[in-house]
């Protein structure tokens, strides 16, 4: 039992594993399972993934290491109902609130990085997620539409605010 | 197994450590100190969390006392690692309860186990109802973290405790995905749904739904009339009735006689003839007769009492697809995509339902912004109607008139008539049939309905149509049932006059008034013509035909039609695909209907030809299957898919309705026509509910007999009617109340959230927001500053023309409901994002700040 599941995280790892934990809120058993999917990605054996998709990772590199992993990674925990409850204000929030997640998304769909989705970004996005099916023009008024209905301050771009505040307005619907 | 894992841990940690190399270590640690500069700024700014640097100490001075552990200390680093395993950090979702703490978390945590002591302590004094929620929350905080700190009451149980809540958690995860499993086709019918949307998958809903109900009817029918029958009942051969009568007996295993239902099929557990009469059967004395009678009833009444309680249950889920609130694209836009799909075909199913979403709710907003000629809409609504019942009148009176033709046939001599001629009525109504959907649906085009509401008109308007079906094939029966009535009535006579002459002959002959009973093989016994059998066959080989027809024109009108269209597209003129004969579409309205007429049939059917309902699982199961590889094989998606009803109460409705229907001739059955005399459970009672009677009058106690009677005496019955009218009356107005109440509330919502909304936006509010918003976020660099460059963004080159003509441009947007924007652009005062120094991201050109044209 002790050879079929031992792994050995990398040395420089181990420092971080309480950082990582307190900052992602993952357990040790599954920041472990992690650092097995981890290496098992990486080909190259130097600690680093080569990455494939601009949007799930910080910008300006073209490779993440374990720690950028883990904290991409810790976006998709669901969220903590204690943590929800009993908030502490000073605290930061966690990687896993639903802020983060938002922004989190907000990030996918800003592709020129610029804080604020115009309606040509909100375009490529929805050609990339609707794809040929939707014709042209049904697509120009999605993204119109959609800018309409977050855009408060009628710039005609999304910004993460303008969607927090929607978001806001309709989880209070629901 | 915990345990255990802990002990693996244990090990690796150590072999890990004998394995360090100081170099390399250090190395990565400078590393990664450069990367997550960013990280340790924001966490001391933060000011709560101890720096890095402590940190690592920390760690270290751990990993030193690791290293020196040996066997003896194991034990108590587990307890308390045990005893971490309940950090705050640590959610509930987390299935492993191994976290370790640092030793300042520890303290920190003490230190508020502690304070929170104090606090319940120290309550007295506050007033009363604040007390109570601090100490309860107090009290909670303790119970839950004391443990934790190996402290007070038994750590062990404590530790027992939060290892079975994450048990407790992690199992009923578990068995909701269990549950989830289960639900029959779940898989494909969402598969469905999301390449065909929600209106081709409320069919398939209603379909799944209907084999449950039949389901349970079969369990009813067969556990209560063909299970006793055939374990405890006479065998085959016995007697008359369950036998096949020997002229019939050479050709009774032929396949064309047996596909008729003739044969052995006729005289077998499938027909009402073949049960007998006998009171009770078997060692329990199981009362079969009885037992039919309310088995045939209690369908309807199950079915019924099941119907109302859905349509009920649906009608609290409300909605019928339409309103959805606000921000509908947005949200379909930024949170549609589910992010933790690992599956191809789930992602591929998940992108078709995406965009089918995405197509349902164009549909819907078209539809709010149509701006149309109300004249000019309301002529052509009423003149559709208009040709829609000419339409139906005029099939109306083609059924009557061929019904009418048809009985004159049937006087006359069969050999003289021409096929078409005996076949007159099923062609016309096939004909009708074939006819009509299409032309509904082409005059239908003129009303120009939501397509949502377009499908209800067109379900209700074939519904008319299939009900001329419905009682043509009825009155056809009735007639049939007369005639079988009036030959078994001259039967019977010459039968008992036979016996009566038999009795008399046999006693002048021998001169004596003992006669011996008459003894004939049961295959050669005379029989009356079993009018209940009849029916029941009647309805078996229509269901069996309907499926054929069904099955073919799956076959022939989607499949065929798919594979001609696209192999024969590689050579032919036009394109085949997107021109004139393309694929099929999903036929929702003609499919729903043919359910539910098929299930009106089966409830009709059933009380005459038990296996009836057999036969209708059998082929509802083939059909969830059939249908569901035909639709995805060879159908495309409706041109305008749209978003059905949750509930499939219109379903529900018609269901009813044919409910109804089905039920006013099987009780006029049994209530009024006698029932044969040689064949069935009721044979030799004047009317079939006479067993219920002789049950009460024999086997029940004498008061209940009069109680009975009371009961049903129509004095007390007009009041009963009265009283629950009343209650029908009262239960409406209070509902209609309550919805009232519920509009206004929901207006009242609305405008209250208009208002906020105008305050934000017209006050200077939105830089308090802001100040709140950049609190919360951990990556504050990310966040544009609201400055001038969100209007100088406006006049960005790349968009500005669309910027500019947007509201005009945009079909489907809605009139803008936001007032302007009243504050002046200098009030919005200096962001905090500009004293941060400079923004990363490509797109932020400061150059940007002068609008390009004015």
């Amino acid at each position: 039992p002790e050879s079929s599941s031992s792994l050995l995280l990398r040395e420089e790892e181990i420092e971080d594993i309480e950082e990582i934990k307190k900052e992602t809120g993952f357990s040790h058993r599954k920041i472990t399972r992690l650092y097995r999917r981890f290496t098992s990605l990486d080909k190259g054996g130097n600690g680093t993934l080569n990455i494939i998709t601009n949007g799930f990772f910080p910008e300006g590199e073209d490779q993440v290491n374990f720690r950028g992993f883990v904290r991409t990674l810790a976006h998709f925990r669901p969220i903590d109902q204690d943590n929800e409850k009993n908030k502490n204000p000073s605290a930061t929030e966690p990687l896993n609130s639903r802020t983060n997640k938002l922004l989190f998304a907000f990030r996918l769909y800003d592709l020129d990085r610029d804080g604020k989705i115009s309606r040509d970004e909100l375009l490529q996005v929805l050609r990339m997620i609707v794809g040929v099916n939707v014709s042209d023009e049904e697509l120009g008024s999605i993204a119109d539409r959609t800018i309409q209905e977050a855009d408060t301050n009628g710039d005609g771009c999304i910004s993460f605010n303008e969607l927090l505040r929607s978001w806001k307005t309709w989880m209070w619907n629901r | 197994p915990q345990d255990s894992d802990q002990d693996d841990e244990e090990d690796k940690r150590r072999v890990r450590q004998k394995g360090a190399k100081a170099p390399r270590r250090k190395a990565a640690n400078e590393e990664r100190d450069e990367e997550s500069e960013e990280d340790q700024g924001k966490r001391k700014k933060g000011g709560r969390a101890p720096s890095k640097q402590e940190k690592e100490d920390q760690n270290k001075e751990k990993k030193g006392n690791v290293k020196g552990k040996d066997e003896t200390n194991k034990g108590s680093e587990k307890d308390k690692k045990k005893k971490n395993g309940n950090s705050p950090a640590s959610s509930s979702e987390d299935e492993s309860d191994e976290e370790s703490m640092s030793e300042g978390e520890i303290a920190a945590l003490k230190e508020q186990v502690e304070e929170k002591k104090k606090l319940i302590a120290t309550l007295r004094n506050k007033p009363w109802r604040m007390k109570r929620r601090l100490v309860l929350e107090a009290q909670e905080f303790v119970e839950k973290f004391e443990g934790a700190l190996g402290k007070g009451r038994g750590k062990k149980l404590y530790a027992f405790k939060v290892m079975m809540t994450k048990k407790l958690i992690k199992f009923n995860r578990d068995f909701e995905n269990f549950k989830t499993a289960c639900i029959p086709w779940e898989r494909k019918i969402k598969e469905v749904e999301s390449h065909f949307g929600s209106s081709v998958a409320s069919y398939f809903i209603f379909l799944r739904w209907m084999y449950g109900l039949n389901l349970i009817l079969f369990g009813f029918m067969f556990g209560l009339v063909v299970l006793p029958e055939v374990l405890m009942g006479l065998p085959y051969g016995s007697i008359p009735r369950k036998t096949v009568p020997r002229s019939e007996q050479d050709t009774a295993m032929d396949f064309s006689v047996l596909f008729d239902f003739g044969g052995y099929c006729k005289y077998s557990i499938l027909f009402y003839g073949y049960y007998n009469n006998e009171r009770n059967i078997g060692v329990l004395k199981f009362r079969l007769p009885l037992s039919y009678l309310l088995t045939g009833v209690g369908i309807f009444g199950y079915s019924l009492m099941v119907v109302i309680r859905t349509m009920a249950r649906n009608a609290n889920e409300g909605g019928d697809g339409g309103d959805e609130g606000e921000f509908t694209f947005s949200w379909k836009m930024f949170t549609s995509w589910d992010y933790l799909i690992g599956n191809p075909e789930t992602a591929d199913n998940k992108y078709a339902s995406i965009t089918t979403s995405f197509k349902e709710s164009i549909v819907d907003e078209k539809e709010n912004q149509k701006d149309e000629n109300i004249h000019l809409q309301r002529f052509l609504r009423i003149l559709a109607n208009i040709m829609i019942l000419c339409c139906l009148g005029g099939s109306g009176y083609l059924i009557y008139f061929v019904v009418k033709r048809s009985q004159d046939f049937a006087k006359m001599d069969p050999a003289s008539l021409t096929w078409f001629q005996k076949n007159e009525v099923e062609f016309v109504m096939s004909l009708l049939g074939l006819v009509c959907p299409p032309l509904f649906e082409t005059i239908a085009e003129l009303e120009d309905y939501h397509p949502r509401i377009a499908l209800k008109w067109q379900l209700g308007r074939i519904f008319a149509l299939f009900l001329g079906n419905l009682y043509t094939f009825l009155f056809a029966l009735f007639d049939e049932v007369n005639d079988k009535l009036e030959t078994e009535q001259e039967l019977k006579n010459a039968t008992e006059w036979a016996i009566h002459e038999y009795n008399a002959n046999y006693s002048s002959y021998y001169n004596t008034t003992d006669v011996p009973p008459l003894v004939v093989n049961p295959a050669d016994a005379v029989r009356g013509p079993c009018w209940e059998t009849a029916v029941g066959i009647e309805f078996v080989k229509l269901i069996v035909s309907d499926m054929q027809v069904t099955f073919l024109t799956i076959l022939i009108g989607d499949f065929a039609r798919a594979i001609i269209v696209r192999f024969l597209n590689y050579c032919w003129c036009w394109d085949l695909e997107a021109g004139f004969p393309s694929y099929a579409e999903f036929d929702i309205s003609g499919n729903v209907l043919g359910l539910i007429f098929n299930q009106g049939m089966i409830w009709m059917g059933a009380f005459y030809a038990p296996g009836l309902v057999g036969l209708n699982v059998l082929r509802l199961l083939t059909s969830m299957y059939f249908q569901c590889w035909a639709v995805m094989a060879c159908n495309v998606p409706h041109e305008r898919v749209f978003k059905a009803s949750r509930s499939n109460n219109f379903y529900m409705g018609l269901l009813l309705l044919v409910l109804f229907l089905s039920l006013l001739p099987v009780v006029y059955t049994i209530m009024t026509l006698p029932p044969s005399f040689d064949c069935g459970p009721f044979s030799g009672q004047d009317r079939m509910y006479d067993v219920v009677m002789e049950t009460i009058t024999q086997d029940l106690p004498a008061f209940i007999g009069t109680i009975f009677t009371y009961a049903t005496n129509p004095g007390l019955i007009m009041p009963a009617v009265l009283l629950m009218v009343l209650a029908i009356y009262y239960l409406n107005t209070v509902s209609k109340g309550y919805q009232q109440a519920n509009l206004d509330l929901k207006k009242k919502m609305k405008m209250a959230r208009d208002e906020e909304k105008n305050r934000r936006n017209n006050k200077d509010s939105t830089n308090q927001v802001m100040k709140d918003l950049e609190d919360l976020l951990p990556n504050k660099s990310l966040i544009p500053p609201p400055t001038e460059e969100d209007k100088s963004t406006k006049m960005k080159p790349g968009s500005a023309g669309k910027g500019v003509n947007l509201q005009k441009e945009v079909s489907l947007a809605a009139t803008n409901p936001r007032g302007p924007v009243a504050h002046p652009p200098r009030a919005r005062g200096g962001p905090p994002g500009h004293l941060r120094g400079p923004l990363p991201g490509p797109g932020r050109g400061r150059g940007r700040g002068a609008p390009p044209r004015t």
